[in-house]
């Protein structure tokens, strides 16, 4: 639900697994087979040349040093720079706010609801059940509207369709007290608190 | 009970001023939310795209420690650039083959996880189950434990002795009878059908029941 670049990732991962694959099978026929061995020399012969070629040619003024190996400083490091906004961009698009808007009474000014006014109601209404081991809500900006996550994590054995609809009309009680309906995302889960604590016995 | 309890934090309430925003289309509007059902259903990827940035990160650190000494003129750390290349144009000769193959396939499985993980739909082990207000995302894990204390009581047997697997288009159950206490298998199957009905989970699984042959004593 939040932001994560999907498409990004998919791109840059597949483009990663070809190269690694790529690189995999040449080292495994050079290897194993002879014949890959000689086209080997040859290509990367001729490619290796080339970059000499290129070095001798890019040689500063009066002295030995070739500026490209500074461009390839530069290159890389543009290369990390990027890598490191990529990571950044991973599971972004927590917001605080779950309604912003302008107020439309006498008073001047915007009128914002803190995403924490929802979790705190939503706590301590699920507070008291039993059969809950957890519950987290978050809000997210999805194409720019803010929409709330609620993670509920059951005890074992609790019926999912019960326990959603329960949510549900708390959050439609949300509605009522924030005055706006906010695109909801209920996510009943398990995690560790719910597989190995107590099974829920009575309801 | 709990209908007690969930009223008691945020009920109704006397406020009803203002325009009643009952029914309004939702902010993004379905498409939204189909959007949002989408991305919580499938995997977004990014545990294995910061594994894929860290080696990346790796990889081009050093080879910019490697090039950086190169160009103000110091010695190499480890190797020289050049050097390296030569050696790598030289391959199958300057390291022994068997060396070789096995890095080559561990190079090449890696390329393959990564490809893979790229290339393969990504689905999450989950359900859509339908409601009036929210978009609702089950866990598999929490369906089957439903279901298991479904068939559980259906069965009149313990808790370990019910297994239920939950994947995206069948619920398996397993039960293992207590010794000498007939079981009916079609009663379980119904138990755990309606159960599975009155919950309406999207895509429906079907239903399959394994009876164990063999009973467990004393239980």
């Amino acid at each position: 639900m939040n932001n994560t670049p999907r498409v990004l990732n998919r791109v840059l991962i597949g483009i990663l697994g070809i190269m690694l694959l790529g690189i995999g099978v040449l080292l495994v026929l050079l290897a194993t087979v002879p014949a890959v061995g000689f086209w080997w020399h040859e290509w990367a012969g001729g490619v290796l040349n080339f970059w000499l070629n290129l070095f001798e040619r890019t040689q500063f003024p009066r002295r030995q040093e070739s500026w490209l190996w500074l461009v390839i400083c530069f290159a890389l490091v543009v290369v990390l720079g990027l890598m490191v906004a990529w990571v950044a961009q991973q599971g972004k698009g927590r917001t605080s706010l779950i309604v912003a808007e302008e107020d439309p009474g006498g008073v001047p000014g915007n009128v914002g609801i803190s995403g924490g006014v929802a979790e705190q109601a939503l706590r301590a209404a699920l507070a008291d059940r039993p059969d809950l081991a957890g519950v987290t809500v978050a809000a997210y900006e999805i194409r720019g509207v803010p929409a709330l996550k609620i993670r509920v994590e059951p005890r074992q054995g609790v019926a999912p369709h019960k326990l959603a609809a329960d949510v549900s009309s708390l959050v439609e009680a949300l509605d009522a007290v924030i005055g706006k309906r906010t695109p909801v995302l209920i996510h009943i889960g398990s995690g560790a608190r719910s597989r190995f604590g107590r099974a829920e016995r009575v309801r | 009970m709990s209908q007690d309890i969930q009223n008691a934090g945020i009920g109704p309430g006397p406020y009803d001023a203002g325009p009643a925003p009952e029914r309004a289309p939702l902010g993004s509007g379905a498409a939204g939310m189909g959007r949002i059902l989408k991305r919580e259903t499938h995997s977004s990827r990014a545990v294995v795209s910061v594994i894929a940035a860290a080696l990346v990160v790796v990889v081009c650190g050093y080879a910019l420690l490697e090039t950086a000494v190169r160009a103000i003129g110091q010695p190499p750390w480890i190797v020289d650039p050049l050097t390296a290349a030569e050696r790598v144009v030289a391959l199958p000769a300057g390291m022994p083959p068997l060396l070789l193959g096995v890095t080559g396939a561990v190079v090449a499985m890696a390329g393959l996880f990564f490809f893979l993980n790229a290339v393969l739909p990504g689905r999450r082990a989950r359900h859509l189950l339908p409601d009036r207000r929210a978009a609702v995302v089950v866990d598999d894990e929490v369906i089957a434990a439903a279901l298991a204390r479904r068939a559980r009581l259906a069965a009149n047997v313990t808790q370990q002795q019910v297994m239920v697997v939950v994947s995206r288009n069948r619920v398996v159950v397993n039960v293992r009878p207590t010794s000498g206490v007939p079981l009916r298998p079609d009663a379980v199957l119904d138990a755990v059908r309606r159960e599975l009905e009155e919950m309406g989970p999207s895509p429906m699984p079907d239903v399959r029941i394994y009876v164990a042959t063999a009973g467990v004593v004393g239980a």
